[in-house]
């Protein structure tokens, strides 16, 4: 048995819809494959080894709390990116995703810097694109659909067309609402747009994180999990928004 | 002319009122939006029919079921009234109400109204009608309020109550209330809770906005009620909870409610500490009227839970109990209320996600679930229904439920059934709003089929809607 340790990064701030379920998730199923898994809060002006966890998670914000928490990031922001470019796992959502680009222009015209650690930018309008979402994503090889809900007035654009998006768009806006391209993908890194929150009714994704979080700390994850709910629930949604 | 036109707008009305009552449907917006189409002014007048005063109830939760009880203790008073029974809380349904009880001439006097009223609805409200009481019952935050509308909502109706002769009613314990005194320099009568053996000491909620109203500090709370109700006092500018006027001390719940209000006994069918305050605050506006106390506390004793709000239902010999849940505060309100009974339970929870519930439905996830994921709460078996029944049960999965207890029948009816095969002492439905109505006539029929009419539980009550 192995105890994992993943960052919620600013949970009083960037909690919008349920996102906190990811990590419920992870947690659980950790558990259920006969593991330990703490979560540790990091909020602001905390002083963080982004070296010392097996994962980070970072739910969405308000315009407000993405200004704070970006002011906070930027602090460490180098550390950060060095863990993420060996592989760190990494969920990054909504707000958090928009954060990783290179700025962030709210529907009143102001400009917000991002992190930049990819070549991607956002640009917010009044409207905001809303509803349940269905993505083919690849995950280990293979092709699955990923159900969530987005709720986002921003438009993110991959500037950097070798950038790899976290899925395609079979029903919903995706990351603009013109390209069909979803999220970001990075070595282990996912930001993507989708709440619901993503890892329950996506066990897949949820066991790609544990799996790569495992594989790091030289751990082989055995047996496999009971997911005739999870199975369930993801179907039930999807025959409701692609129909058949 | 105008008399005309009023006569018009009434007539036109009452045939749709007529109309919609033949074919079943609860909505009562569309005949007021009419007769307002005829006649603008029609509010303002039979406004006017009201003789002694008007009230309006506003606020995020509890609106419903406060004003219910007003109506009840006014009833047993024998005063005569207007009310948007039906939960119609737009001005459109508020217009409604009052030409339902307005004769034909709209001349027709009544001494009070009762206005239910979303609290967007306030201002506009306000223009048609002058009210000398608007009770705020709470502000939440909720999911659907991370853009600053619940911020642009509350100081619109600062501005719609600033210079005039209304006096508040506002919650002692709520920080996001009790600052209107300071903002509109009314008169304000408070309410709140003394110290309780329910409260907590670690707020649950992290995302309730609680920060000082004044200065923007983080509040520090003493104790805490419910979500951010509680005692609190600013750090930094030293603003805490104003002076009750009506305070609510020695509560207990066995689960139903017992209390004190200002040292008049308390006794409800209700549960639940949100029902506290739904109490609380119709007592208090009943005192402000001048009603006896004996009035006030059989009426509150009398006055049985609509659709909904825990009303009860008999199914052979199994007691049900059905409860409207339609957000994060409300579910975790409910929770507290299912670990104040100590009854073995078969739990259903039906959830759909159309435009009335809420397209979103990670709301589940921010409710505490796990709260009740122990031995004590005694939950024997969860049936998980409505459209989004797989996203319910995965929510008690991952609570931390054993899944061989969890099961999925997404047809309303099936899973009701399959909740009352369970073996358990009470029996609970836990419902979103477009899955109230449709499981509670499907609950009503299998009482009707199975237990002869017994009074007590009051099957005939019209269907109420919900806030």
């Amino acid at each position: 048995m192995a105890t994992f340790c993943i960052a919620h990064l600013y949970p009083d701030l960037m909690n919008l819809y349920g996102d906190r379920g990811n990590l419920i998730c992870l947690q659980k199923r950790l558990q259920w494959y006969g593991h330990d898994c703490l979560v540790q809060p990091v909020n602001l002006n905390s002083e963080v080894d982004y070296s010392t966890f097996d994962m980070i998670f970072m739910g969405g914000g308000s315009d407000r709390e993405q200004g704070l928490v970006y002011r906070d990031l930027l602090r460490r922001a180098d550390q950060l990116w060095k863990q993420l470019d060996a592989g760190l796992p990494a969920l990054f959502i909504c707000g958090a995703y928009q954060l990783l680009g290179t700025h962030y222009e709210s529907a009143d015209g102001k400009q917000l810097k991002g992190l930049g650690f990819f070549n991607l930018c956002t640009r917010s309008e009044k409207e905001r694109l809303i509803g349940n979402i269905v993505l083919a994503c690849r995950i280990n090889q293979q092709i699955i659909t990923v159900v969530g809900f987005e709720n986002h007035g921003g438009r993110t654009y991959l500037e950097d067309k070798s950038l790899e998006p976290f899925g395609m768009v079979l029903a919903g806006f995706g990351n603009n609402g013109e390209d069909g391209q979803e999220g970001v993908r990075y070595k282990n890194l996912i930001g993507t747009y989708l709440h619901g929150p993503l890892l329950p009714k996506n066990p897949a994704v949820a066991d790609y994180f544990i799996h790569m979080m495992a594989a790091r700390k030289g751990i082989e994850i055995t047996g496999t999990l009971n997911d005739r709910l999870e199975d369930f629930a993801h179907q039930q949604i999807k025959r409701r928004i692609l129909g058949s | 002319m105008q008399v005309i036109r009023r006569v018009m707008a009434i007539a036109a009305a009452k045939l749709l009122i007529c109309l919609s009552r033949l074919f079943g449907y609860h909505g009562t917006d569309f005949p007021g939006r009419v007769a307002r189409k005829i006649d603008p002014d029609i509010l303002k007048k039979l406004g006017a029919n009201v003789q002694e005063e008007i009230f309006i109830i506003t606020g995020t939760n509890g609106k419903t079921t406060t004003t219910n009880m007003i109506a009840r203790i006014l009833e047993e008073k024998g005063y005569s009234f207007v009310h948007n029974r039906a939960g119609a809380n737009m001005v459109t349904g508020i217009t409604t109400a009052f030409i339902k009880e307005s004769n034909l001439l709209g001349n027709r006097p009544y001494e009070y109204a009762l206005l239910e009223t979303d609290e967007a609805n306030v201002p506009l409200l306000l223009k048609e009608l002058t009210p000398r009481v608007v009770l705020i019952t709470n502000f939440f935050r909720d999911q659907l309020d991370r853009y600053g509308e619940l911020d642009r909502i509350i100081s619109l109706i600062k501005d719609a109550v600033r210079n005039t002769d209304i006096e508040l009613v506002l919650n002692a314990d709520d920080p996001l209330v009790v600052h209107f005194q300071n903002d509109t320099g009314l008169h304000c009568w408070y309410y709140g809770f003394d110290d309780t053996d329910y409260d907590l000491f670690q707020g649950e909620e992290s995302r309730e906005g609680r920060f000082c109203a004044f200065c923007g500090e983080e509040l520090q709370y003493e104790r805490f009620h419910y979500a951010q109700l509680g005692k609190f006092n600013c750090p930094r500018c030293g603003s805490r909870n104003p002076r009750r006027n009506f305070t609510g001390h020695d509560l207990r719940m066995t689960p139903q409610i017992h209390f004190f209000v200002n040292n008049i006994e308390i006794h409800s069918p209700y549960l639940g500490f949100y029902n506290a305050y739904n109490i609380l605050a119709a007592v208090a506006v009943a005192k402000l009227v001048g009603i006896q106390d004996e009035i006030v506390q059989r009426a509150i004793a009398s006055y049985q839970p609509r659709a909904g709000r825990m009303e009860q239902f008999l199914i052979g010999d199994k007691k049900a109990i059905q409860i409207l849940v339609k957000n994060p505060t409300g579910l975790n309100q409910t929770l507290a209320a299912l670990n104040t009974d100590p009854a073995s339970k078969s739990l259903f929870f039906a959830l759909n996600d159309n435009a009335a519930d809420g397209r979103d439905v990670s709301w589940i996830w921010d409710a505490q679930i796990e709260n009740i994921a122990h031995p004590s709460a005694a939950i024997k078996g969860i049936t998980c229904s409505g459209l989004r029944s797989g996203d319910a049960a995965l929510r008690f999965k991952y609570a931390g439920f054993n899944e061989e207890i969890i099961t999925v029948e997404s047809d309303l009816e099936a899973g009701i059934k399959a909740c009352l095969d369970m073996e358990a002492e009470v029996y609970y439905f836990l419902c979103t709003y477009t899955t109230l109505f449709a499981s509670r006539k499907i609950l009503s029929r299998l009482a009707r089929k199975t237990t002869r009419p017994r009074p007590k539980y009051n099957l005939a009550q019209p269907a109420a809607g919900g806030e």
